[in-house]
């Protein structure tokens, strides 16, 4: 797994929700108090108040029925304006899609996450420009056909109006999601190589916290580089006092498996730093402590399996083989005697050969429960899909209430394409502490620092001055004048970043069934949810805000 | 019909009402209705004439809050033009039928009934008898796309009415139906005026308005130029005429003679269209003399 | 048609588009690799040996994603490149595989391109396992790649040589070199059922001859169009050189592989395990010489009898072979600074190449004495491990043969190659002596070089014991 499944943190984000829509919501009024002061003259409050007193009397007065009639025009639009035609494409893409995957010489964990990852990102990324096309172009088709006009003549609020354009819209995209969730799932099961049909499974791992010991024994929060450009993974040097330690919290007897054994799934990474016996894998092995009473007990040696990971079936009775090949004969219990009474299990990882490296990062280790059967985890991440599709409706949807079609749809294409590409490259601009963390995170670091040399302009004249990041500018008007400028510019770099969303979260749903996990809820449903909900409020409002304040007649 | 001295209820006030568009960069270009007050009392059929690009559609669009008034102010049932619960008691035909062109007229008229908040039954019952009133029936479960114009027209007629409107605000109302078409449409403003509806139109056609409305207005210029009842309007004091019916031609001498014998000057020809008259003299009162409103017989606008 | 319903119009469209994705599949499918197999177009390719350069981008995988891609084929292949070097960084090895694949269908003429991800993938990725099968796989994962290259620009002689280096140097010559060529004939593969890999070894024969036919056909390429890889003299000098790692290899690895492989599941008894000893050392003592023997020849017949014209000195461009007869120096170089300076540039030559290094060895090599000595040397290791008394005979069976050869070619002592091994035969001699507790007599043949090259015994002995330890 090359990432690192954190529970979505979810009070601090809405916190943050609160800050970010509020601020926004204050400034447009106050924008909008002043414009509207501007126009009508002294009279600009009463008006104004008068607004914003039908805005609240339209927010409390939808009518569902209304809602669901504008719902189900636009679905009826979509359908008989061929919107459907997007299945076409996307049968042709997956009749074809073969030629393009076969590599069927590669083993059968790295064909499924093939497949399964093409399958997931075609969906995506086919259904996207089709849900980008329609929301961006329902409204203001609407209102270049006037076809709005017989609409706001009764008495729909246009604010049902742009609900009933989202959930219409939503309803399409669904349906053409779910249609090709279902077919994408059965190509998977039909043209995956038959060896590799028995990788189709959910894992349902117990992640644990990991810290180290270094080669003296003293505590450390991660292990040796060896030289990895990516230093996501840290290394253990073998023979020495170094160890990996996690601790699991939730164990008990219900992560047995039928047998009655614990299931430990590894994905260590193997460094020699002498080719030493080139007829086996290096060594590691075990050791079960119990954090409560540290009792130990080691286990067996195992060999790592590179590249591909192993599941140790660790038999419920252990028995003592002794550190140091001292043996006491005792028998343990590996649910009774070393899971502590709140339910935490450690274990140490130590790699056996001297001189050669064990690598690992937090997921490399877990305690793997039942798994889930593969279509569990498949349509969970469609649905993660699902909620992107919406995310991007209410997008677009709300864009199209104030410009027309062609701009609504580039703005909100770029808006995706930037949040999905260049928010966390924004993120190390602006310093945002998260984006800046996960940066860390990716590259391996303790930490990493916001990026150095100004913003736009003090770039621009380093570069031409060819002036390092470290060099003092010259002291003088020009400079502060620069300064004050990229500060500002830094700043509406940050509002940018603070409102676009995070597509990280859909993503990684993908990446965990490709890697043959369950999608987690805390770290990726709960959190795709979210993102979705965030916007689903400020989207309509935004929608609703500009198509009342616009004359729909002007052109 | 409304008699003068009576109070009479005014289901539209407008007042002092102005409209400028502006320019991309907020500079004045057009002054589309210029100062324009006038009532529209219940009951009566009023229709709003003018040349294109005088100012009727626009004020017709503020009235229902389509666009926004840069002055003045709107009283629609009560209520401003930019309340949209007005509109439960509106009902409108736009001047081209701005319908949904993939929906059926079955469609067209349920989903209509519904922003209503109708029931599922009052909106089968509703959407039935307005088919069968405007005689679309056959074509029910035909997307309006392949509708013929008049058939698109009475589908619009019938979305207005959905609701049952007490205010039916009708641009064009004739516009593309063919004579018999046009008939209809005329009979159903009748009716609807018999219902006791108070009906606004706008229209070209003055056939069509001189024999449905009761009172009229001429815009010209985005100004107000005659307001009044049409048999006022269009009677002339010191003018009599006489209608007859099959009159042969040796009658016809005989009245000829009647006059002669009397002194009166006379002419013997067959009725006109009156009000295209009254509506050419006043477009061109107004080219030779801008600015001068003509007749008003309206007492909110004299004062 | 006009008396078609709006309906029946659109099954006809839907009809047409079926029907014309029969002709679009029967032309147009790409082949995976085996004969015959893919659409008509990719049969004709291979029959009429149309490399699609001659027939234009017409691979219909590459040429659909670049329609789709609106002609921004080159924007799409950096970015694919991008992502992966990020999956090689992240250890992403499927999606890399898969990754590069759609690199190639973007660019499949630049030759540069199959270069850079073959190496990565045989090289790079493969060293990023540590379970040796897993090690080759990827070396053959680079191999196949490379030779979908080259179906696909074969006129370029430096994929093929590619091709060669990996079947040749990556397999025979790495530290894995002992398992990878095992597993040439042997995939660790349970689906290839203890044979090879067909996509990747079809033939019987050893890796480095197979590396020697696509040097070979590098060269045959070469001749038509340039190669960009290195020197030229030393490019055409591949396929010779293959045939001489050829023979050291059979001596180096020859004889276990060669046991094992008449072993197979067997058990044999003591006895028959002894027979089969001498037996394959027999053989391999008489294919080994010949493998020197056309080595030999193909050193300097052939290679060295090939004429380059090679900047001598800035500037100065001479003709010359690098088996140069004196009449042709003389006639080629004309004037006597003009000799001089040939000479000069074959011997400066020589030594680039290591010429005379591999000439005399494959020389002395093609001797029978030497065959003999070096066959006897390897038993006596082998029994010397055994420790047994057989030993010893061996030892001075190889010591006097080796002496032999020394007397007929006295060069041989400034040739380390030689010395080790003749070394080698007096160490395991002395050895097994120091294990019976006796004392080396007086005069024993090699006695001179022995006492000669003293400086290097102990390292040499060093050498002897890891192999004797590692030679599993």
């Amino acid at each position: 797994m090359n990432f690192d499944p954190v529970p979505f943190p979810l009070l601090q984000s809405f916190l943050l929700w609160l800050l970010v829509v509020g601020s926004a919501t204050c400034i447009v009024l106050v924008v909008s108090l002043i414009a509207t002061i501007a126009t009508v003259g002294a009279r600009g409050p009463v008006v104004f108040a008068n607004e914003l007193g039908a805005m609240v009397g339209d927010l409390v007065s939808l009518s569902p029925r209304r809602i669901f009639a504008l719902a189900q025009l636009t679905f009826r639009e979509a359908v008989r304006r061929k919107a459907l035609m997007v299945f076409v494409v996307f049968a042709i893409l997956f009749m074809f899609a073969g030629w393009f995957l076969s590599s069927s010489n590669l083993a059968p964990e790295f064909q499924v996450k093939v497949y399964v990852s093409f399958v997931l990102r075609a969906i995506s990324w086919l259904i996207l420009p089709v849900v980008l096309l329609l929301a961006c172009w329902g409204i203001p088709e609407d209102i270049r056909l006037r076809s709005m006009h017989t609409v706001v003549t009764k008495p729909a609020r246009r604010l049902e109006l742009v609900i009933g354009r989202m959930l219409g819209y939503s309803f399409v995209g669904l349906t053409v999601l779910a249609v090709m969730g279902v077919v994408g799932w059965g190509w998977i099961n039909r043209q995956l190589p038959e060896s590799a049909k028995s990788q189709l499974i959910c894992r349902q791992p117990i992640r644990g916290e990991l810290t180290f010991l270094d080669r003296e024994g003293n505590p450390t929060k991660e292990g040796i580089n060896v030289g990895d450009i990516w230093m996501f993974h840290s290394f253990i040097e073998g023979a020495t006092k170094a160890r990996a330690i996690w601790t699991f919290e939730g164990v008990g007897p219900h992560v047995l498996d039928n047998e009655g054994n614990l299931l430990l799934e590894n994905r260590f990474q193997a460094f020699r730093s002498h080719k030493g016996d080139m007829r086996r894998s290096i060594y590691f092995q075990y050791t079960f402590v119990n954090p409560e009473t540290n009792a130990r007990v080691p286990y067996q040696l195992k060999t790592v399996d590179e590249g591909r990971g192993r599941t140790d079936r660790i038999n419920r009775t252990l028995l003592n083989i002794g550190e140091s090949s001292k043996t006491d004969g005792k028998k343990y219990d590996i649910i009774d005697d070393m899971v502590s009474k709140d339910g935490r299990l450690t274990v140490e990882v130590a790699c056996v050969d001297p001189g050669q490296y064990l690598g690992m990062a937090r997921p490399d280790l877990f305690v793997r429960t039942a798994d889930l059967p593969f279509y569990y985890g498949y349509f969970k991440a469609v649905a993660c899909i699902g909620l992107m599709v919406l995310l991007v409706i209410f997008m677009g949807v709300s864009v199209s209430t104030f410009v027309k079609g062609p701009v609504a749809t580039f703005l909100t294409f770029c808006v995706v394409i930037v949040s999905y590409g260049a928010r966390d490259f924004m993120g190390r601009i602006v310093g945002d502490p998260i984006a800046l963390q996960k940066a860390a995170q990716y590259s391996g670091l303790q930490e990493m620092k916001k990026l150095e040399g100004g913003g736009v302009l003090e770039s621009i004249y380093r570069i031409l001055w060819h002036m390092n990041p470290t060099t003092e500018l010259p002291a003088g008007p020009s400079t502060t004048i620069m300064q004050f400028i990229d500060t500002g510019l830094v700043n509406f770099l940050w509002l940018v970043y603070r409102i676009l969303p995070n597509f990280d979260y859909f993503s990684e749903s993908l990446l965990y069934v490709a890697n043959g996990f369950d999608v987690r809820f805390d770290s990726c449903v709960l959190a795709c949810i979210m993102v979705t909900l965030a916007y689903f409020g400020p989207c309509v409002l935004l929608g609703y805000f500009a198509l009342r304040v616009r004359e729909l007649e002007a052109k | 019909m409304s008699t003068t001295g009576q109070p009479r209820e005014a289901v539209i006030e407008i007042r002092n009402l102005t409209k400028i568009y502006r320019d991309f960069w907020g500079r004045k270009k057009v002054r589309a209705v210029n100062a324009l007050s006038l009532d529209v009392y219940k009951g009566e059929v009023f229709g709003l004439l003018g040349p294109n690009g005088s100012g009727k559609t626009t004020t017709l669009k503020m009235l229902l809050g389509l666009l926004f008034p840069t002055e003045g102010e709107i009283k629609i049932l009560g209520q401003s033009a930019s309340d949209v619960r007005k509109n439960e008691r509106i009902g409108y035909l736009p001047e081209e039928s701005y319908l949904y062109r993939f929906l059926t007229g079955e469609e067209t008229l349920d989903f209509y009934g519904r922003l209503f908040n109708m029931t599922n039954a009052e909106r089968k019952q509703r959407t039935e008898e307005l088919l069968k009133l405007v005689k679309v029936d056959h074509a029910r479960k035909r997307q309006l796309k392949e509708y013929s114009k008049g058939m698109t027209r009475r589908i619009g007629l019938a979305q207005a009415l959905i609701n049952h409107p007490d205010l039916v605000l009708l641009d064009e109302p004739t516009s593309g139906l063919d004579p018999l078409g046009s008939r209809d449409m005329k009979d159903l403003i009748l009716d609807l005026k018999a219902q006791g509806k108070t009906i606004v139109m706008c229209s070209h056609l003055l056939a069509d308005v001189q024999d449905v409305c009761d009172r009229i207005a001429i815009l010209y210029g985005g100004e107000l130029k005659v307001l009044g009842r049409v048999d006022e309007l269009l009677k002339s004091q010191n003018q009599t005429q006489v209608l007859s019916d099959q009159l042969s031609p040796a009658a016809q001498a005989e009245v000829e003679a009647v006059l002669k014998k009397h002194g009166a000057k006379y002419q013997v020809d067959h009725p006109t269209a009156n009000l295209e008259e009254l509506f050419l003299r006043t477009v061109q009162e107004s080219k030779d003399r801008p600015g001068r409103r003509l007749i008003a017989d309206d007492p909110a606008v004299k004062a | 048609m006009n008396n078609l319903t709006s309906q029946q119009r659109k099954f006809v469209y839907l009809g047409a588009i079926l029907l014309l994705l029969i002709p679009i599949i029967w032309l147009g499918m790409p082949a995976d690799g085996t004969p015959n197999s893919g659409g008509m177009i990719s049969r004709l390719r291979q029959e009429l040996d149309l490399g699609e350069s001659d027939l234009g981008d017409l691979d219909p995988s590459g040429a659909a994603m670049n329609l789709a891609l609106l002609g921004l084929r080159g924007v799409a292949a950096n970015i694919l490149w991008m992502q992966a070097d990020e999956q090689k960084n992240h250890k992403d090895w499927g999606e890399l595989r898969v990754t590069t694949d759609s690199i190639i269908r973007l660019q499949p003429h630049y030759v540069k391109v199959w270069e850079y991800n073959g190496w990565n993938l045989a090289y790079n990725v493969s060293a990023e396992w540590d379970a040796v099968p897993d090690r080759y796989f990827w070396v053959k994962e680079g191999g196949k790649f490379l030779q979908r290259g080259v179906e696909r620009n074969r006129r370029s002689p430096d994929l093929k040589w590619h091709v060669g280096r990996i079947y040749g140097p990556k397999i025979g010559l790495s530290d894995e070199a002992r398992f990878f060529r095992r597993f040439f004939y042997q995939d660790p593969d349970p689906q290839y059922d203890k044979g090879p890999d067909p996509e990747f070894n079809n033939s019987s024969e050893d890796n480095y001859l197979v590396a020697k036919r696509w040097f070979q056909e590098a060269n045959d390429a070469e001749s038509k169009a340039r190669q960009t890889i290195m020197d030229r003299s030393i490019f055409r000098s591949y396929p010779a050189r293959s045939q001489l790692d050829y023979a050291a290899a059979l001596y180096k690895f020859g004889f276990k592989e060669e046991y094992d492989r008449e072993v197979g599941d067997r058990k044999l008894t003591d006895e028959e395990a002894k027979a089969l000893e001498i037996r394959v050392r027999e053989k391999l003592k008489e294919q080994t010489r010949q493998a020197w023997v056309l080595g030999l020849d193909d050193w300097t017949k052939r290679y060295g009898q090939e004429l380059f014209s090679v900047e001598y000195l800035p500037g100065i461009i001479v003709q010359m072979r690098l088996e140069m007869a004196e009449d042709e120096l003389r006639s080629l170089g004309k004037t006597p600074e003009g000799i001089a300076q040939l000479r000069r540039a074959v011997d400066q030559y020589q030594k680039m190449n290591n010429y005379r290094y591999w000439r005399t060895r494959a020389l002395c090599e093609s001797e029978p004495e030497t065959a003999e000595a070096h066959w006897a040397l390897f038993a006596a290791s082998e029994e010397y491990r055994k420790q047994s008394p057989a030993a010893r005979t061996f030892a001075e069976q190889s010591m006097a043969l080796f002496e032999k050869t020394l007397e007929k070619y006295p060069e041989l002592k400034d040739e380390d190659n030689f010395v080790e091994e003749a070394l080698t035969a007096v160490l395991v001699w002395n050895l097994y002596l120091r294990l019976e507790g006796e004392k080396p007599p007086e005069m024993f043949p090699l006695k001179s070089l022995w006492d000669e090259k003293q400086a290097i015994v102990p390292e040499i002995e060093r050498r002897f014991e890891r192999d004797s330890r590692t030679n599993y």
